[in-house]
């Protein structure tokens, strides 16, 4: 029991397809649908389809954790990690927040006494947009992954981080709280631009530098016959592409909604 | 004044002025230790003679075995990226791989493992008592296994010497050397002429 971790971190041995397990990872993943199970069940009749967006928002949540895409992810390859990232941000945090109906929200955001914050937040791009995009930046940096990613805590940290990073960024578009008033262009322009302009800076810095930026990933034993170089330009193309039907499939389901309550459809 | 510097700068330069070890970013060695001479089989049979086949280029000699599980893959991947990436530098740079482990380390399965890193890289192996004499010429601590099941680890050193074109080593690259610092001090090396 002395070698069990309970969350992903870089270790120092070769990559192996053998499994490992991370109770810490398996406990944030279920807990909180158990949770959520019970509470929904305590307050009255169920929203199945709310319910299931939650559920896969966690078991996305658990995917982009656990092994084996949290442990690459954790120390070996420059693009697990962004792959993590991804589906932190752009699929467990939207599904969750899906999933969570404005009575649980306002009764978690009334516990931590955050809910004028987060109200205030949901009414304000610019705001969403700059803690988003400073929160990418500083959890990319490779100083931060180099340091967190050495240690379960600072792992488990930065995995969090990007949930909530991911909520800040939806949260003008689907907080469980209320939506932000406005035309919907103003929503799609956002998101559009939240999502696609400081990004290319370090997707480009990543992709076309002529050495690893990230030590970690460099100094790894290789998982694949990918170089270290190699690696990180997939993590630099994942970060500016992948983002592109998460986004665009949103822009548009909101365009063709926006055009058929304008009856121009 | 600023215009006769330059001048003088240059002028130095062109007289090949010796590029500061300063500059080198590896772990630098205070009295710079000539290249060791031995001679030892390469990956396809052949005798290898460390110090004339390496004469004039910027010599890699690392001792290891193709079974290391870490430092081994890491090194010979390191410096094989970076020599895919700058193929200039590849051209003055030769990087030699000695096996210590000769039971397991065939020359069949050095040209399969070196040569799988980069087509330049050169595996050589010996008698036991041949990789000692090379190891003890190289200043490096003699290599030994640790235990004694069929999957067994060998201890060994876990740097790579650096040899410049005059023939002398001023620096060692232990594991964990970035690319960044192999680019910047395997440019300088190759102008130490």
């Amino acid at each position: 029991m002395g070698d069990l971790t309970w969350w992903c971190v870089a270790l120092d041995r070769p990559w192996s397809w053998s499994w490992i397990p991370y109770p810490g990872i398996w406990a944030a993943s279920i807990l909180p649908m158990v949770l959520y199970t019970i509470a929904v069940r305590r307050h009255g009749e169920v929203d199945w389809k709310k319910a299931r967006r939650f559920y896969a928002g966690m078991v996305v949540f658990w995917v982009a954790s656990d092994w084996p895409l949290g442990t690459l992810g954790a120390g070996y390859m420059a693009s697990a990690h962004m792959l993590q990232f991804l589906l932190y941000s752009l699929a467990a945090a939207p599904l969750l927040m899906l999933g969570t109906p404005e009575w649980m929200a306002r009764a978690i955001t009334d516990r931590l006494r955050i809910t004028r914050v987060v109200e205030w937040l949901g009414g304000n791009y610019i705001m969403c947009a700059i803690l988003y995009n400073a929160l990418l930046v500083a959890t990319h940096a490779p100083g931060t992954v180099e340091v967190l990613r050495r240690n379960q805590l600072g792992s488990a940290l930065m995995d969090v981080a990007w949930v909530l990073a991911g909520v800040i960024l939806w949260l003008p578009i689907i907080s469980p709280l209320g939506r932000r008033e406005g035309a919907p262009w103003g929503r799609m322009l956002y998101l559009f631009t939240a999502t696609g302009i400081v990004a290319i800076a370090p997707a480009s810095f990543l992709t076309f530098t002529t050495t690893p930026v990230y030590a970690l990933y460099e100094l790894a034993p290789r998982v694949t016959s990918l170089t270290a170089r190699e690696d990180q330009q997939i993590a630099g193309i994942i970060m500016k592409l992948a983002t592109i039907p998460f986004v665009w499939s949103t822009i548009a389901v909101m365009w063709f909604r926006w055009a058929k309550q304008e009856g121009a459809m | 004044m600023f215009a006769l510097v330059v001048v003088a700068v240059l002028a130095l330069a062109a007289c090949g002025a010796p590029v500061p070890t300063s500059q080198l970013q590896g772990v630098t060695i205070e009295n710079p230790v000539p290249k060791p001479s031995f001679t030892l089989t390469d990956m396809y049979g052949e005798p290898y003679d460390f110090a004339a086949e390496t004469e004039g280029k910027v010599a890699l000699l690392f001792f290891g075995y193709t079974y290391c599980p870490d430092i081994c893959p890491t090194h010979m991947a390191q410096v094989s990226e970076v020599l895919e990436q700058y193929p200039d530098l590849a051209r003055k740079v030769q990087l030699v791989f000695v096996s210590v482990d000769p039971d397991r380390d065939t020359p069949e399965r050095l040209q399969q493992w070196v040569g799988g890193f980069h087509p330049s890289f050169v595996g050589l192996t010996g008698t036991p008592g041949e990789l000692e004499a090379a190891q003890k010429a190289a200043n490096v601590p003699v290599a030994y296994k640790e235990g004694e099941e069929e999957n067994y680890t060998v201890a060994h050193a876990g740097w790579v010497i650096a040899y410049a074109p005059d023939g002398l080593s001023y620096s060692i690259y232990p594991n964990g050397t970035r690319q960044t610092q192999w680019v910047n001090d395997l440019k300088i090396l190759a102008e130490m002429e």
